[in-house]
């Protein structure tokens, strides 16, 4: 049962706090959530399949209901009608009546939602559908679905959009588009939560970055933050001598041997002392780098079962 | 409210199965009522050939509903709801922002129209093939009274609504449309025809038998001129009574559509949309 709560801080356009969805006993599909999505940014909800993000997107909208913990979703309960008439969201595959046009999927859903249907071809045309409107959706590929549960998300004119995988089935050139699409909506001064598992998408169009794993989220912040600080690698022989000079310079944090390149937790402007001292002391110097975590590793690092904890 | 209605209406009006099932069973209706027993023998229908002429359309034509219309009208409950989960547009509706309730009355404000075209167009054309026969046999072409035309063709629309509400419902039980076409014509033949027809001689089904849609169907359909000795010999949807009260067939006909429809709202309230 899910307890309601206050109205979050005003910088919170979505707010959870212990969230929990249970199926049976044995299935917890998520986990005492805590997730905080501030008005005006790019949330991207990165977490690998099976992690627990669609559901969390179906509980923010109402289409699930929590198991426990509580949640507010631009200062209402999920699903609450207040709240849902100021979101646009598309959860999972876009779905629509197959043997209507795109443009009467959109009639329907804007005559639900009691927006003016003078709304379905602005959004249409938003996402690039106004050619293939009259067409049955059945007849659209993937990518064209995609946009159309866009266009429908769109329709409301939302403070708050919660895109799930909205990439999906796009070739590269769409991806490419969908991803600037989605920063110019941004930037119109809408919040976007944006969940995926491509990195790359979140990457490049998130302000801030929640990893989900089994239900929790297990890190978050900027891109930036979440790569951590850049390091100097270093390929050296005697490897075992260089590890030994290296660790014995001030500055240097942690030096780790890893596939025959040494990893240096240090100010990579360290990098000319660190080559003065080793080639000084004649070990052989083959190269040497600075180099920031992808968001790859830090996302396989904690995702995977062994990999990483909490941020 | 309006613009939810007039939503779902566009989903109907544009499904080509909704006009299938229109056409099949206008044609069905028609076909059995007027054409088969033409053919065969005038004389040889309960009432002689006066049950295919024009006055007696109203009571001829609304023996098929509880039945042959019923399925019909069973199968697009179904198609209302049941299609929502297969398609899996339940989702796209809700995170619009009406509430469940809302969309859920809608649709059944929007089926409930859509069944007027249901007993409209049979009708229609049960009463064009009356005419056609009166012609032929160089009958008069005497109406019934409006009144009892009112009175047969809201009868038609309520037994109509309670099969279509009974689809609704195994719709949203069963959260798609084959099995719940399924369980319904299951339902429909097996337990209400089978359990009809033993209830003669086994009578502790009586009582069960007087509360099905079959029973308070033809019941309603006698009322209004259909003759007894045709239902007992109507197919697979034959009755042979016991018959019960009009007005009690009414308050149980209508009984059911709210029971039904409230019981499939419930579920779609509470149930996740997973």
């Amino acid at each position: 049962m899910i307890a309601q709560t206050a109205a979050p801080a005003d910088d919170h356009v979505i707010s959870t706090q212990a969230l929990t969805k249970r199926y049976g006993d044995a299935i917890v599909a998520v986990d005492a959530l805590a997730l905080r999505v501030r008005r005006g940014e790019v949330y991207g909800f990165l977490g690998p399949n099976g992690a627990g993000k669609t559901t969390t997107l179906r509980m923010l909208v109402g289409l699930v209901r929590p198991t426990s913990g509580q949640a507010t979703v631009l200062g209402a309960p999920p699903g609450a009608r207040a709240g849902l008439r100021r979101i646009g969201a598309m959860i999972e595959q876009p779905a629509f009546y197959p043997y209507l046009s795109g443009r009467d999927n959109l009639r329907v859903l804007a005559r639900h939602a009691g927006v003016d249907e003078t709304r379905v071809p602005a959004v249409l045309d938003q996402v690039g559908l106004s050619t293939r409107s009259t067409d049955r959706s059945a007849t659209y590929s993937m990518g064209m679905k995609q946009r159309l549960g866009v266009a429908a998300a769109l329709l409301k004119d939302p403070e708050l959009l919660i895109l799930d995988e909205p990439t999906n089935g796009l070739d590269p050139g769409g991806m490419a588009e969908m991803r600037d699409f989605i920063r110019s909506l941004a930037d119109g001064g809408r919040t976007v939560l944006l969940s995926s598992h491509l990195m790359g998408e979140i990457e490049q169009v998130s302000d801030r970055v929640g990893v989900i794993r089994d239900g929790a989220i297990v890190a978050e912040g900027t891109v930036a933050e979440l790569r951590g600080r850049a390091g100097l690698r270093v390929r050296a022989e005697p490897q075992a001598e260089a590890a030994r000079l290296i660790g014995a310079l001030p500055d240097v944090e942690a030096v780790t041997s890893r596939d025959g390149l040494l990893e240096i937790a240090v100010d990579t402007a360290q990098a000319a002392a660190i080559n003065r001292t080793l080639v000084h002391a004649g070990v052989a110097v083959s190269e040497i780098y600075a180099q920031t975590a992808s968001l790859e590793d830090v996302f396989l690092e904690l995702t995977t079962k062994d990999g990483g904890g909490g941020s | 409210m309006r613009s939810n209605v007039s939503a779902e209406l566009l989903i109907l009006r544009k499904r080509a199965a909704t006009w299938i099932l229109l056409g099949i069973w206008t044609f069905l209706g028609v076909f059995a009522a007027y054409v088969i027993p033409y053919a065969l023998d005038p004389q040889d229908a309960p009432l002689g050939l006066v049950e295919l002429l024009p006055e007696s359309v109203a009571g001829n034509l609304v023996s098929g509903f509880p039945f042959f219309g019923g399925v019909f009208a069973l199968i697009l409950g179904v198609f209302a709801l049941g299609s929502e989960y297969g398609w899996d547009t339940l989702k796209t509706l809700f995170v619009q922002g009406p509430s469940r309730g809302s969309v859920f009355a809608a649709k059944l404000v929007a089926l409930g129209l859509v069944l007027v075209a249901f007993v409209l167009l049979p009708f229609a054309g049960g009463a064009a093939a009356s005419v056609v026969i009166a012609q032929i046999e160089d009958a008069a072409i005497d109406w019934p009274s409006a009144w009892l035309l009112a009175r047969a063709m809201g009868a038609g629309w309520l037994i109509l609504a309670a099969w279509a509400a009974l689809g609704v419902l195994l719709g949203v039980m069963t959260r798609g449309t084959s099995l719940a076409i399924g369980l319904g014509i299951l339902y429909a033949l097996v337990v209400e025809g089978l359990l009809s027809a033993f209830a003669e001689s086994v009578s502790f089904l009586e009582p069960l038998t007087q509360v099905f849609l079959r029973a308070n169907g033809y019941s309603i359909a006698t009322a209004l001129g259909a003759p007894a000795a045709g239902i007992e010999s109507n197919g697979p949807g034959s009755f042979g009574g016991p018959f019960v009260d009009s007005v009690q067939a009414l308050v149980v006909l209508v009984a059911f559509v709210l029971a039904f429809a409230a019981l499939a709202a419930f579920l779609l309230r509470r149930r996740d949309v997973a």
